[in-house]
């Protein structure tokens, strides 16, 4: 554990830098820290692009209505054309401040449009800024429900959407009903609130993790998708389940990262990103994709075979 | 001796019913010795039945309007909220601080806040997971009947938070504002009511 001494001391050399970017926008940016280094550009993985895949975009902290999120909407449409996902997945902070019906067309309806005319179906989930109410709206599929659970139209695929800022006892017994019913090979789990964060501002919800973890584990979770954070990150796999952290979607906070956090693979605090994920069978390929088209992040993830090799329990208990 | 003996047993007893750090029920009565536990139930439980009522005046004033679909535009959602929230403010107009959250349910409160920290294992990793976007209140005017503003994020509340607090009907939740818990009406954006300093210093 690092001493408070050492945080703050890290904490205040990110923000100069930060600052610096800020108050000189048109100066080069700063020499490379170990964290801008590990968010370099990436190669991006091919796709599959297969007919029978699953196809799906994750977004999270996005209902600004401010120019950040129209351009990384657009390169989400200009990627949708080459790459046809069906969905895109909220991790919440869907409209920011008020959220009066043209609050609803300048944060959501107007900047994705291109997908919505496509067919492109969104999920909700929750975040601390959202209102309760958005769980009514139509364009975000929650069907009145806070948290709730969903099969993919594609690929043997259940996700599952967690109400994270007001975790109550009722919720989790739900989700874990929902985790011991749920026999689809892949389970994704979307909540805003990271369990997994280098980010400075939030970070990691340890209280969070605490007592989702054991579940995560216990029923053979894949995947598990979140926001909060200003940022992109993606997780070492943390007991076999994968993290991203996709909180970049309309708001941006550059240097808000804590280096070396020794369960980040791989973070970004420099562009607005967007995931674009395809499953085939056991193979899950990410390409993180910035607002210019580049691609910070990329990879491949193979479903770990856990619920054949997981303990007889676990595998009853989730069968 | 008997009487030597009966005299303390008198004494003692009298001194136990007038000790300030007793508490009581209330019929006055001196209690068990586990009397502060059996009384934080009994307010507890008075207090659900509040909440009930509560929920039930919402769901009977909201019977009032349109059902609100689960495929809702936003201009159905928007008018729903605020027809919700002004016959809510109007149905409660009488109401004020201290109707739901009685004085003894805000001690209570405050004790069970209390004995959460004491009992976590890091205080200052709980307090920064309250104060996680956790707005001040300049920002929310706290007040019964009050409405939430759209622009200001809801408070992060932690799983042991919300598992150490009486549990709500859905249609209210708890937040902070600062260290003010707030019963917050969801469908209506109201401030149902609220404990000041439910938090310990």
């Amino acid at each position: 554990m690092r001493s408070g001494t050492a945080v703050a001391i890290a904490a205040a050399a990110l923000a100069v830098t930060a600052c610096a970017t800020w108050l000189a926008p048109n100066d080069p940016p700063p020499a490379a820290t170990p964290v801008e280094a590990a968010a370099a550009a990436s190669a991006r993985t091919a796709f599959p692009n297969a007919a029978k895949s699953l196809k799906f975009a994750v977004l999270g902290d996005f209902g600004t209505g401010e120019p950040m999120q129209y351009a990384l909407a657009r390169r989400m449409a200009a990627e949708h054309k080459v790459f046809p996902f069906e969905m895109v997945v909220l991790v919440g902070d869907n409209i920011y401040g008020a959220d009066r019906p043209q609050d609803y067309a300048n944060k959501f309806e107007l900047p994705y449009k291109p997908l919505l005319d496509a067919g492109v179906k969104f999920y909700g989930s929750l975040g601390n800024h959202d209102a309760r109410e958005q769980r009514f709206y139509k364009l975000f599929n929650m069907e009145g429900k806070q948290y709730y659970t969903f099969k993919a139209p594609q690929q043997d695929v259940r996700f599952i959407a967690l109400e994270s800022t007001y975790m109550e006892p009722e919720q989790l017994a739900w989700f874990e009903k929902t985790l011991a019913a749920a026999s689809e090979e892949w389970v994704i789990v979307f909540q805003h609130h990271p369990i997994y964060s280098s980010g400075i501002t939030h970070g990691s919800d340890e209280r969070l993790r605490s007592v989702l973890e054991p579940l995560l584990m216990k029923y053979g979770v894949d995947l598990m998708l979140t926001g909060h954070d200003h940022i992109y990150e993606r997780s070492k796999p943390q007991h076999d389940i994968t993290h991203f952290v996709t909180g970049s979607g309309g708001k941006l906070r550059p240097g808000d990262v804590r280096p070396d956090q020794p369960f980040s693979a791989k973070v970004n605090d420099r562009t607005n990103v967007f995931l674009a994920v395809e499953i085939l069978d056991d193979q899950l390929v990410f390409n993180a994709y910035a607002t210019d088209g580049s691609v910070v992040d990329s990879g491949t993830i193979t479903r770990v075979a856990k619920k054949a090799a997981a303990t007889p329990a676990l595998v009853g208990a989730r069968e | 001796m008997d009487l030597l003996f009966s005299s303390v047993a008198l004494c003692s007893a009298l001194l136990i019913w007038g000790s300030p750090g007793l508490t009581f029920d209330r019929g006055d009565r001196p209690a068990a010795q586990d009397t502060p536990v059996n009384f934080d139930a009994k307010t507890m439980a008075e207090f659900t039945a509040r909440m009930d009522e509560y929920a039930a005046l919402n769901r009977k004033v909201a019977a009032t309007l349109p059902k609100l679909s689960d495929s809702a535009t936003p201009q159905e959602i928007d008018r729903h909220q605020r027809d919700l929230g002004a016959r809510m403010a109007q149905a409660r107009s009488g109401a004020k601080q201290g109707d739901l959250f009685t004085p003894s349910m805000q001690a209570v409160t405050r004790r069970l806040m209390e004995r959460l920290f004491q009992n976590a294992t890091s205080r200052r990793q709980l307090r920064d997971s309250l104060m996680d976007d956790n707005p001040s209140p300049s920002q929310v005017r706290v007040a019964v009947n009050a409405r939430y503003p759209d622009a200001v994020p809801l408070s992060t509340m932690p799983p042991e938070v919300l598992k150490n607090l009486p549990p709500l009907p859905k249609e209210v939740e708890y937040r902070f504002v600062s260290d003010t818990l707030i019963l917050l009406d969801g469908g209506a954006h109201l401030v149902a009511d609220f404990v000041p300093r439910a938090l310990p210093r």
